[in-house]
């Protein structure tokens, strides 16, 4: 558990840590977009130049950005597997045991591998380089014009942190109770399925105990502060975007717009 | 045979901008068959050195030996069931690891885990609940309609049915109300004294520590910074000031009548030994 680093904040200090969460989250979506359309492999190239050089700036070590993909890397391989033998189309690639694998079985699924794998990283950095609060602080502003067909930003926003917030805490909670039922002799990793289905019983429980208590807790705290929702609320922390802000927005415009016209046939 | 940790080290978070130096080359001899407390402030490394005794976390350097096994940061262990059954670790709140429909369900868990057939699980739980003070007819209830305390109980209860011979108690009386927090506490040394277990607990108590344990560790920064007798740790209130600890009220009593002026001999522990030599010695006075 303690080796999960996907949405993990990593305290470092670099040009990307300083962006504006706001510029971080429009970057990741227009890339998300540019990802989607299929724009072959000189567009899944320009993107993955922009995100290589957005690893490099930010310090993150590559580690980290492995530890984040390789629990994908499972349903990746099934992917494929699935993918094989299911698509028959394309020429024959070549023959497995009598089996035959078509082109397309493999080039598409390295599409769909190579997507997932550029939308992972590009998250892994957005929640990597930014710290949650302002995750949701960017959440907040990016909502806001939404105002205006009801939509909650602020409330939005406020679930998102709290909900951040909490997972540190209840991996926590999970790796203390893990650890409490191991010294009651539960074997996580060992025994039959019944016995693999009980240990599974003996921390969801607990977890899920714990968890209501918890949102019970905190909202009762909350109240007692004077939060009301939906009511107009002064701000500790201003964003502010500045020139790099822009550029990385920019950037990112224009690989959509590239893509985009790689895909149409413009150029 | 006791246990005993050679140069043993933890560092959490090994290789990440987060590592943290838990423990740094603890060597500590805790004695069989006795009541041993840990004390330390919040953060020296206490739950962390606990949690090495059943395994739970493994020495990232020095090795340990507990009920006749030897964990060492070199070699990947192995049979550490076995060693958790013999060691039996009390979480901090435990009452958060009930899980069960009923009460003696839950405390057949952990005997039915380690090989116990049903019959002699249930026997088991029955015998550690009424021990731990639990009424017969809340058996079948479950777990989650029973007080903080009664929870606590249950959980307690939950690792005694599996019968181990070092029993690890991590803050068991914290927010406990005093009489729960005695009840506890004579309940351990219950155990240590008719069961013969060895018992180890980690408190904040100091009241808990005169009274009811037989040795004292202090851990501070990771580091054993004292480890003696009961009575050789109350001796010196230099040393409690120095290691910022508020004695017990017997040991307050004791050094202001010894400012007054009374010959009190500085191992005296005890209340009613206190108010015997105060009163011969206004007797011989008179």
């Amino acid at each position: 558990m303690n080796n999960f680093a996907l949405g993990k904040y990593m305290p470092l200090d670099s040009i990307i840590h300083r962006m504006d969460p706001r510029a971080k989250i429009g970057a990741m979506l227009l890339l998300m977009v540019a990802i989607f359309i299929p724009a072959g492999y000189i567009g899944y190239a320009v993107i993955a130049v922009l995100i290589i050089t957005a690893v490099f700036l930010s310090k993150l070590r590559l580690n980290f950005i492995w530890r984040s993909v390789k629990p994908m890397m499972f349903m990746l391989l099934f992917l494929w597997i699935i993918n094989v033998l299911v698509l028959r189309t394309g020429y024959v690639m070549f023959t497995v045991f009598g089996f035959k694998v078509y082109s397309d079985a493999i080039f598409q699924t390295l599409f769909i591998i190579i997507r997932l794998l550029l939308m992972i990283i590009v998250t892994t950095i957005l929640t990597a380089t930014t710290k949650p609060l302002e995750l949701t602080l960017g959440i907040e502003d990016l909502l806001t014009p939404f105002k205006v067909i009801h939509v909650p930003a602020h409330e939005i926003a406020m679930m998102i942190s709290i909900a951040l917030r909490f997972i540190p805490t209840l991996i926590e909670e999970t790796n203390r109770i893990i650890k409490a039922q191991t010294s009651r002799g539960v074997d996580l990793d060992e025994g039959t399925l019944k016995e693999k289905l009980m240990a599974i019983l003996a921390l969801i429980v607990p977890l899920f105990v714990s968890a209501f208590q918890r949102a019970e807790e905190l909202a009762n705290a909350m109240e007692a502060r004077g939060y009301i929702p939906n009511r107009p609320r002064t701000r500790y922390k201003q964003l502010e975007m500045t020139f790099k802000d822009y550029v990385l927005l920019l950037l990112s415009t224009l690989i959509l717009i590239l893509n985009i016209c790689i895909w149409k046939g413009f150029i | 045979m006791p246990i005993t940790f050679k140069e043993l080290s933890h560092e959490y978070n090994l290789g990440t901008p987060f590592a943290y130096l838990a423990l740094d080359h603890v060597s500590l001899a805790i004695p069989e068959g006795k009541v041993t407390a840990i004390i330390g402030e919040t953060g020296s490394g206490k739950t962390t050195l606990v949690q090495h005794l059943n395994a739970l976390l493994l020495p990232t350097g020095g090795e340990l030996e507990v009920a006749g096994r030897t964990i060492s940061s070199n070699e990947k262990p192995k049979h550490l069931k076995a060693l958790r059954k013999d060691v039996g670790l009390v979480f901090q709140f435990p009452e958060y690891q009930l899980f069960e429909e009923t009460i003696i369900k839950d405390v057949c868990f952990g005997p039915k885990n380690f090989g116990v057939d049903e019959e002699t699980a249930v026997q088991l739980a029955e015998k550690y609940l009424r021990i731990v003070g639990i009424d017969e007819s809340d058996f079948h209830k479950s777990p989650f309609d029973l007080s903080g305390g009664q929870k606590r109980r249950v959980a307690i209860a939950g690792i005694l049915a599996m019968d181990p011979q070092v029993l690890v108690l991590d803050e068991p009386t914290a927010g406990l109300d005093p009489q729960g927090a005695k009840e506890m506490m004579q309940l351990f040394s219950r155990l240590n004294k008719e069961y013969g277990k060895t018992v180890l607990i980690v408190t904040h108590d100091m009241e808990h520590v005169l009274h009811y344990c037989d040795e004292v560790i202090v851990v501070a920064d990771g580091h054993i910074r004292e480890q003696c007798e009961v009575h050789e740790f109350f001796r010196s209130v230099e040393l409690l000031k120095e290691l910022k600890i508020n004695p017990p009220a017997v040991i307050r009593l004791r050094e202001e009548l010894r400012e007054k002026g009374f010959q009190i001999p500085d191992d005296m522990i005890d209340v009613e030994q206190l108010i015997d030599a105060v009163a011969s010695e206004v007797k011989g006075h008179e």
